[in-house]
């Protein structure tokens, strides 16, 4: 279980921006993603959170190779996947598949469902035409859907159904890592649980890793085994889900976590909610990125920049005064909010059901 | 589990066929029949042009319409309408298809390669497409003209060249839009070539534009062809085409309206008869407007 399937490092993503009617002159950077490591083992979750324009979804398309890293490496199996070219790469991404967040547009509107599912298989040339019939129909039947199903085409589905034919499509070729980016924000309540329950389900049968974008704490909670937290396009702090709720050291890691609604009336005064939006990616603050909103921040944090440190055992955090930051007085590990306790429990009983 | 994956296979009628689809419209079914008719008449003109398209009789030169033995009357050279018509449909059919086909080929292409490879062959294909664009069809027609002299071939590739840029703007257009969505995005992830990509994802989707604008382009093709040979490149007479039939009736205008009049009606209902049926050919080819 701990052998290390994907390990990325340094890994960023840099876009010029270019102003100049007849000349283009680069008048700045967008730093979209700027230096995130970290690892996913065989069979792990890894889970990033973050709020919108944080990278996430950037540092899963750079994982996946689909849009080109500035700089950094991406290690699969020990195989940098940045140098590969050509006919070994489109080989390598048999390998890694993903899951969109929209099902709506993730499925071609002109191919029946049983043509969707099968072309991963077909473009590897798994197979022949029988055995990928037949491989369809095991597929419908993991994700939930009949086998009549095939012939249909995606218009014809709801949400959740055609959420299901995207990962028949991205297990297919048997992968080993599924990024999931957002794959249920998109869905109703009652369908994230059955979809959620589905993941994890696949995820146990086939050992299946995967890199779990999400910006929805109670989904986290449920799926993850590992959390990265990442703020302006790095990593602020990552660690095992257990040890991450019960004691998040980065202010922003304690920002996330309490501003999950909570029933309490009592608590509400204790949190304060975080001031300010993100700043532009375009110009990062100096020091710390985070030192504009923080509530602790010091001197020292407008110069230094922080660095990831070991602060426990596989719990990391890029704060320069994590042992030194008033307790957050709150406790996370229970208190999501009714509603997220709620859901919680509905995913379980689907499940058992 | 939602209620559809409990339900048994429900027995579903077949799904109709494209053609089936296509004739429930009425106007579709109509204009198909046109089609169908327009074609036949044009592939099988030796068997139902009662004469030879250039046999004339002075004799009978200018006879209106529902003279004796000539329903749709004589032009200025004695020559049978009906006869005159059907070869002239042959090749302005054959005119309109060539340059639709050829140009909107290649001008489809150029515009798949322009939206996928945007970033290294965006600005070349596009900057090609508007020097192309810059030049009218006629002037375009009148330097292939005197270059391999008037004639039918002159007019196809002059009409080619007019219709490569519009079609490479409008595939762009619609395949930037399409480039944006997740399952090109899919489609690359699972590792496919690029070829397979464009072709299998995303051309089929910037199929309704391509097919509006090849249907409304034919029926152009038809006009600008008739101008062409109006203006004395394309078709030479004798040769029978219907926009060449129009431009020697004009001089008779007064005296025998019906020798410019009966090409020009003609070439009305096919330029309508096929722009009827593109439309709703395009909506029969979409899965997502099938019941």
């Amino acid at each position: 279980m701990s052998e290390t399937l994907l390990e990325v490092t340094g890994l960023a993503k840099h876009y010029p921006v270019r102003k100049g009617l007849i000349v283009a002159k680069q008048v700045g950077t967008v730093r979209a993603v700027d230096g995130v490591s970290f690892s996913v083992s065989r069979g792990e979750t890894l889970a990033l959170v973050g709020e919108s324009g944080c990278g996430k979804s950037t540092t899963a398309r750079l994982v996946l190779r689909l849009i080109e890293p500035s700089a950094g490496s991406i290690r699969f199996e020990g195989v940098d996947v940045t140098r590969i070219t050509g006919a070994a790469q489109r080989a390598m991404r048999r390998r890694m598949q993903i899951v969109f967040q929209d099902p709506y547009a993730s499925l071609n509107p002109r191919l029946t469902v049983a043509e969707t599912i099968a072309e991963p298989m077909l473009v590897h040339g798994i197979g022949d035409a029988a055995a990928r019939r037949k491989r369809v129909e095991e597929l419908l039947s993991l994700v939930g859907l009949r086998a009549f199903h095939a012939q249909r085409y995606p218009h014809e589905f709801s949400g959740g159904q055609r959420q299901r034919i995207g990962i028949a499509r991205a297990l297919s070729v048997q992968p080993d890592l599924v990024v999931c980016d957002e794959p249920v924000s998109a869905l109703d309540v009652s369908i994230q649980a059955q979809v959620v329950n589905l993941l994890k389900d696949l995820q146990r049968r086939f050992g299946l890793a995967y890199l779990f974008i999400a910006h929805d704490l109670a989904v986290v909670k449920h799926v993850a085994d590992r959390v990265a937290v990442m703020y302006l396009g790095q990593i602020v702090e990552i660690g095992d889900k257990r040890s991450l709720f019960a004691s998040p050291r980065h202010p922003y890691t304690r920002a996330l976590l309490s501003a999950i609604p909570h029933p309490d009336p009592e608590r509400r005064g204790q949190v304060k909610p975080l001031g300010g939006d993100l700043p532009s990616p375009l110009n990062p603050p100096p020091g710390c990125r985070f030192h504009t909103r923080c509530p602790f921040a010091q001197e020292r944090c407008r110069r230094e920049v922080p660095e990831l440190r070991r602060l426990g055992p596989g719990h990391d955090a890029a704060c320069h005064f994590a042992e030194t930051l008033p307790p957050a007085g709150l406790d996370f590990t229970g208190g999501l909010s009714e509603n997220a306790a709620k859901r919680l429990a509905l995913y379980a009983k689907a499940r058992a059901a | 589990m939602s209620a559809t994956t409990e339900t048994e296979e429900p027995i579903a009628p077949p799904r109709p066929g494209v053609l089936a689809r296509l004739i429930r419209e009425p106007a579709a079914a109509v204009s198909l029949a046109l089609v169908t008719l327009i074609i036949a008449a044009a592939v099988f003109a030796p068997l139902l042009a009662p004469t030879d398209p250039y046999d004339n009789d002075l004799s009978l030169a200018m006879q209106p319409p529902g003279s004796e033995g000539l329903p749709l009357g004589a032009d200025a050279q004695g020559r049978d309408m009906i006869t005159r018509l059907v070869y002239g449909l042959r090749v302005s059919l054959l005119m309109g298809f060539a340059a639709v086909l050829l140009g909107g080929g290649l001008g489809a292409l150029l515009g798949f390669l322009a939206a996928f490879y945007h970033r290294w062959l965006d600005g070349p294909i596009m900057r090609l497409v508007d020097i192309l664009l810059s030049f009218p069809a006629i002037l375009v027609g009148l330097a292939i003209a005197a270059i391999f002299g008037p004639g039918i071939f002159s007019v196809v590739l002059a009409l080619s060249v007019a219709t490569v840029p519009l079609m490479a703007r409008i595939v762009r257009g619609s395949a930037m839009v399409v480039m944006r969505l997740d399952y090109i995005e899919a489609a690359r992830a699972t590792g496919m070539t690029d070829a397979r990509l464009i072709w299998k994802h995303l051309a089929p989707n910037c199929l309704s534009a391509i097919f509006v604008f090849a249907t409304l382009r034919f029926g152009q093709v038809i006009l600008l062809g008739s101008a062409l040979s109006f203006l004395g490149l394309g078709a030479q007479p004798p040769v029978p085409e219907l926009g060449a039939m129009a431009s020697e009736g004009r001089n008779f205008l007064f005296f025998a309206p019906h020798i410019a009049v009966v090409p020009c009606v003609l070439i009305f209902i096919v330029v309508l008869a096929f722009n009827v049926l593109g439309d709703a050919l395009r909506d029969a080819l979409d899965p997502r407007l099938r019941v």
